[in-house]
């Protein structure tokens, strides 16, 4: 095999992966900017995600409806979780009560999710056109990755687009800033919080439905994502979007090329760029130090 | 009564146990106990100082796989491994603790989160030496020193653990109860107000976080021998969470409540996983409800309806009662 051929298709396999994992890291870094929450559940809402998508998928036969129906749904229950929970949190602005209830919240929907679906994993089939794969400098690639890819990459394009040019982009970012500040302009900040984290809580869904034809829906899904996308955001820098950019295309460039050149050692070399980072930059590649 | 006469009848009826216990409940009771000590452990970074790690697992895992190795390789009296394991996971929590507190807060949770990971894809990693997934079997119990193996039956084995539990909290009480506990409570109300006065914070939170992997890491140096092996679930990341709920439903920042909380929730779980399989869903619901209306905990519930709460000179507990109140 070619050295060039490899190093392409192991590159566009890291890129495929990143885009999986951009859409758990953007959620949960945008949460943590305007809420200073990390979100323990983020997990559970992406593999809600694959088991919703599976359903819609399942029901109407549309993997294109599934990519919409589950974003909505999540999204719903993480703006109900929000008013119901979180949002009587905030004035005891004590961290560690987030961090545990999304914990608790994480463990009860990995139960309900098995009640409703099961224990055993279900697969949602690839939409006909995206089946195969191209051949590539003599590789051949999957067309899914492939896609994966050209969505992700309008998915970041989009969000940022979003954050940088409309009003409610402009809002979200002051509320990161100062929330306090925007409350006294007259916002409804409560009201733009419940909003962000439907909105993560979309993205992360958006994601599991993505990644469920490649890896199905299973029960352990949240658990091994949850610490990648941990690991993402804290290179990246909590509560930076554009971190959450870099960061997942770092973790998945470490994945992809780890696995290949030191298999025993793949899941030890992410760990340690992210120690390395944080000894350096205890506020991540793009934050600051809380 | 005062804590001597509470403490002294605890451990009196604790040693009936035994009596009274049929013999298949020794065995969840003893990892009650160690999970116990365990959730104790977490209770001096979580209560004493606010400093919530998500990675405690780490502690009680490498505890496990260094009793493991020391038991499998050398042929070391049970006592004897078990105080060196502790002595060697707090050497190598010394240079994790010295990165850990160089933060604080969330950065700290998900530092602690790494380190622990770290440790678990590091056991994958060397899986000559420590199993890989397959872990450690057949990790023997050698009698002595000066002839003892009472610790080879089970009930043997209960009074050690019992032992190393009551102790432990005789110890983490004195630490928190002197000079230096006054001002890991000064950094858990207000750490720059504290350095201002002039304490090295960074030193304090050092100390205490060494101090917690090393009773965490003797929870896990028990655990090992008793239950024959070593496996990578010992490391697992939610177990972590776990112990942190067994922390604040038991009642953070009170030694005993987590105590209460791990072992009570590890029996409560073995028995109700027999009945149902909605356990986890229960878990977690009462987890949240803690969190949410009861921060104080069980422990804080019972001292809060029966007693005034202990104020202690030169801690801001007052404060914080205040603040739970409002």
């Amino acid at each position: 095999m070619d050295f060039v051929g490899f190093l392409l298709t192991q590159s566009l396999n890291a890129f495929s992966q990143a885009a999986i994992l951009f859409f758990i890291a953007c959620g949960l870094t945008l949460i943590f900017g305007i809420m200073r929450i990390i979100n323990f559940a983020h997990g559970s809402l992406f593999m809600l995600g694959a088991y919703v998508g599976f359903s819609t998928a399942a029901a109407t036969g549309s993997f294109w409806l599934a990519l919409i129906v589950a974003p909505i749904v999540v999204g719903a229950v993480g703006m109900a979780f929000e008013k119901l929970f979180l949002s009587r949190l905030y004035i005891r602005g004590d961290g560690g009560a987030y961090l545990m209830v999304t914990f608790g919240l994480a463990v009860i929907m990995g139960e309900t999710i098995r009640l409703i679906w099961g224990p055993h994993p279900h697969g949602i089939s690839t939409p006909d056109m995206l089946r195969g794969v191209v051949i590539l400098l003599d590789q051949p690639f999957p067309k899914y990755r492939l896609f994966l890819i050209v969505f992700g990459l309008l998915a970041a394009l989009g969000t940022w687009q979003f954050l940088e040019r409309t009003r409610a982009g402009l809002l979200i970012r002051a509320v990161s800033q100062n929330a306090e500040m925007v409350q006294a302009l007259g916002t409804d900040v409560q009201m733009v919080r419940t909003c962000v984290f439907g909105f993560g809580c979309a993205m992360a869904a958006l994601g599991g439905v993505l990644a469920a034809p490649m890896v199905t829906a299973f029960l352990g899904m949240s658990a091994s994502v949850i610490i990648d996308a941990f690991v993402i955001v804290i290179i990246g820098g909590m509560g930076s979007f554009l971190g959450s950019i870099i960061g997942s295309l770092l973790v998945a460039f470490a994945q992809v090329f780890g696995a290949y050149y030191f298999p025993n050692m793949a899941l030890a070399i992410m760990y340690l760029l992210m120690l390395v980072i944080l000894v350096v930059r205890p506020g991540g590649l793009l934050g600051k130090e809380e | 009564m005062n804590w001597k006469t509470g403490f002294v009848i605890t451990a009196f009826v604790a040693c009936l146990v035994p009596l009274v216990s049929p013999n298949y409940m020794m065995t969840v009771i003893i990892e009650a106990l160690i999970f116990g000590l365990f959730a104790m452990s977490l209770d001096l970074l979580v209560g004493y100082t606010r400093l919530y790690s998500f990675g405690h697992v780490a502690a009680y895992g490498l505890g496990a796989y260094t009793s493991a190795l020391l038991l499998l390789h050398f042929n070391l009296p049970l006592p004897i491994a078990i105080i060196l394991a502790v002595a060697i996971s707090m050497a190598i929590a010394t240079p994790i603790a010295w990165v850990c507190t160089r933060t604080h807060g969330v950065s700290f949770a998900m530092l602690t989160l790494a380190f622990a990971q770290l440790g678990y894809a590091i056991l994958y990693g060397f899986k000559d030496f420590t199993g890989g997934s397959n872990g450690l079997a057949g990790i023997p119990r050698p009698e002595g020193p000066f002839g003892l193996d009472f610790f080879q039956s089970k009930i043997g084995y209960f009074y050690m653990v019992l032992f190393c539990l009551l102790g432990s909290y005789l110890l983490c009480r004195a630490l928190v109860n002197s000079p230096f506990g006054a001002v890991l409570a000064g950094i858990r109300e207000n750490e720059p107000k504290t350095a201002a006065l002039g304490y090295n914070t960074r030193a304090y939170k050092r100390i205490v976080a060494i101090a917690a992997y090393g009773f965490g890491a003797l929870a896990g140096a028990l655990y090992a021998p008793f239950a024959g092996f070593a496996s990578p679930e010992l490391f697992f990341w939610l177990i972590s969470g776990t112990v942190l709920i067994m922390v604040i439903v038991g009642g953070s920042g009170t030694l005993i409540g987590p105590i209460i909380g791990g072992v009570f929730f590890l029996m409560l779980e073995n028995q109700l996983s027999e009945v149902t399989s909605l356990w986890p869903l229960i878990f977690g619901s009462i987890f949240i409800a803690f969190v949410m209306f009861a921060p104080q905990g069980i422990w804080g519930l019972l001292t809060a309806r029966f007693t005034k709460p202990p104020v202690q000179p030169g801690s801001d507990r007052d404060g914080e009662a205040a603040r739970a109140h409002s």
